[in-house]
C-alpha cells in the first residue's frame, strides 16, 4: 500500500520533470487546494499563505528532479511549504513562547489524556493559541508528523517536540473546556 | 496517541475547508517558472549528455596525460618535424664548436673576442625569436629558413674569423689586429 502512495500521480510528476506546463498546471490544480491551508494554518492570512505557496510551487518544479519518490509527491510538497511558512514566521516575528525556556520542567510533565471534541471547537481553540503552540498541535495533529519530523522541521531535539507539544496540547484543552 | 488525538488525525481533513484563488496563483507560479530557465538541469540527465560527457572526460583525461607524459621533449617538439630538428642539432653543434674555438684562440685579442661575440649573442637573440615564431607557426617556411639563414650566418662570421686569422698568422705575427 506504502509504494502505492509514493507512487501516485507518477506520469504527471515525470511528465513535469520533463518540462510540460500543461501536466504541471494539473499537478498544481491537484495540490493547490490542500497546500493553501497548510499554509494559512501556518500563516494565518491569506496574503502570506498564497505568497508562500506560490513559492513553494516554483521551487518544487524547478527542484522536481530532486524527488525521488521516497515520499508521495503531496507529502514532498507539503514540506516544502511548511518549511517556508516557519522560515516566514522566524523572521517575522521574536517568538512569544520561546520552546527552549520549557524544556526542563516540562520533562516530567504528565502527558493529558482527553476524549473526542467537536472540530470546530478544536478549530476555535487552536485559532486562539500562541504562535509556538499553534505550530506544533498543527504539525502533530493536523499534518501528522512524529516527533522525530517535527525535530527536523523546528530544528529542535525529540524530546522537545515531545514535551512542547504536551504542553500545547494542554493549553488547547483549557481554551477548548472554556469555549 | 488518545481519543482526542485520534479524534482530530482522522478529521483532519475538515480543517481544510479554503478554497485558493486558484488563477491568480498559477498566473504568479508561471510567472515565476519563466523568470529561470528550469530545463537546464534536466539536459544533464539524459542518456545522449551522458555519453557525450563521458566521452569529453575520457579525451580529457587523455590529453592530460598525454601532455605530461610528453611534456619533457616539449622542447622537441616543438620544431616542425624531425628533419628540422636534425639540422638544429647540426647547426647548433657546428656552432659552439667554433665559438669554443675563438675563444681558445690565442692568437686573438680580449677585445676581438668580445666584439665577435656580441656579434653572435647578437644572432643568438634573433634565434630566440625565430625561435618562438617557430612554436606559434609551426608550418611556415620562412621561418624555417629564417633559422638556416642564423646558422649559416654565425657559420661563415666564424669560418671567416678563422680564416683571416690564419692568413694573418702565415706573412708575419704582427698583422692580425685589424677587426672584422
Amino acid at each position: 500500500m506504502e509504494t502505492d502512495i509514493r507512487f501516485t500521480h507518477r506520469s504527471i510528476v515525470e511528465q513535469c520533470k520533463a518540462g510540460n506546463s500543461s501536466s504541471q498546471y494539473e499537478l498544481y490544480s491537484r495540490y493547490v487546494d490542500a497546500m493553501y491551508n497548510v499554509g494559512l494554518r501556518f500563516l494565518g492570512n491569506t496574503e502570506d499563505a498564497e505568497d508562500i505557496v506560490q513559492d513553494s510551487f516554483v521551487e518544487a518544479f524547478k527542484n522536481l528532479d530532486h524527488f525521488k519518490y521516497e515520499s508521495s509527491f503531496g507529502a514532498w510538497l507539503k514540506r516544502i511549504v511548511i518549511n517556508k511558512s516557519i522560515n516566514h514566521l522566524k523572521t517575522k516575528r521574536i517568538s512569544v513562547v520561546p520552546m527552549e525556556a520549557h524544556e526542563f520542567h516540562l520533562a516530567d510533565e504528565e502527558p493529558v489524556e482527553a476524549e473526542a471534541v467537536d472540530i470546530l471547537k478544536v478549530k476555535k481553540g487552536i485559532a486562539q493559541l500562541p504562535d509556538g503552540y499553534r505550530e506544533i498541535i498543527n504539525l502533530y495533529l493536523i499534518e501528522g508528523y512524529d516527533h522525530v519530523e517535527i525535530g527536523e522541521i523546528l530544528g529542535i531535539s525529540t524530546s522537545t517536540s515531545k514535551s512542547q507539544y504536551h504542553r500545547a496540547k494542554k493549553k488547547l484543552l483549557e481554551i477548548i473546556n472554556e469555549l | 496517541m488518545d481519543n482526542f488525538e485520534r479524534h482530530i488525525r482522522h478529521n483532519a481533513g475538515q480543517f481544510d475547508g479554503h478554497k485558493a484563488d486558484k488563477d491568480k496563483m498559477w498566473a504568479k507560479i508561471s510567472e515565476g517558472l519563466r523568470q529561470e530557465k528550469p530545463k537546464v538541469i534536466p539536459l544533464w540527465k539524459r542518456p545522449l549528455f551522458r555519453v557525450a560527457a563521458s566521452v569529453l572526460l575520457l579525451l580529457g583525461i587523455a590529453s592530460f596525460f598525454g601532455l605530461a607524459v610528453f611534456n619533457n621533449s616539449a622542447d622537441k617538439t616543438q620544431y616542425a618535424s624531425k628533419e628540422l630538428m636534425e639540422i638544429d642539432m647540426y647547426y647548433k653543434d657546428l656552432v659552439s664548436y667554433q665559438v669554443q674555438l675563438v675563444k681558445n684562440n690565442q692568437a686573438l685579442s680580449e677585445e676581438n673576442k668580445a666584439e665577435f661575440l656580441s656579434f653572435m649573442d647578437e644572432l643568438d637573440t634573433e634565434y630566440e625569436v625565430l625561435k618562438k615564431e617557430m612554436q606559434k607557426n609551426l608550418d611556415n617556411e620562412q621561418v624555417l629558413e629564417a633559422i638556416v639563414g642564423n646558422y649559416k650566418k654565425r657559420i661563415e662570421l666564424i669560418e671567416n674569423l678563422l680564416h683571416q686569422l690564419n692568413e694573418s698568422k702565415k706573412p708575419n705575427g704582427d698583422d692580425y689586429g685589424y677587426t672584422l
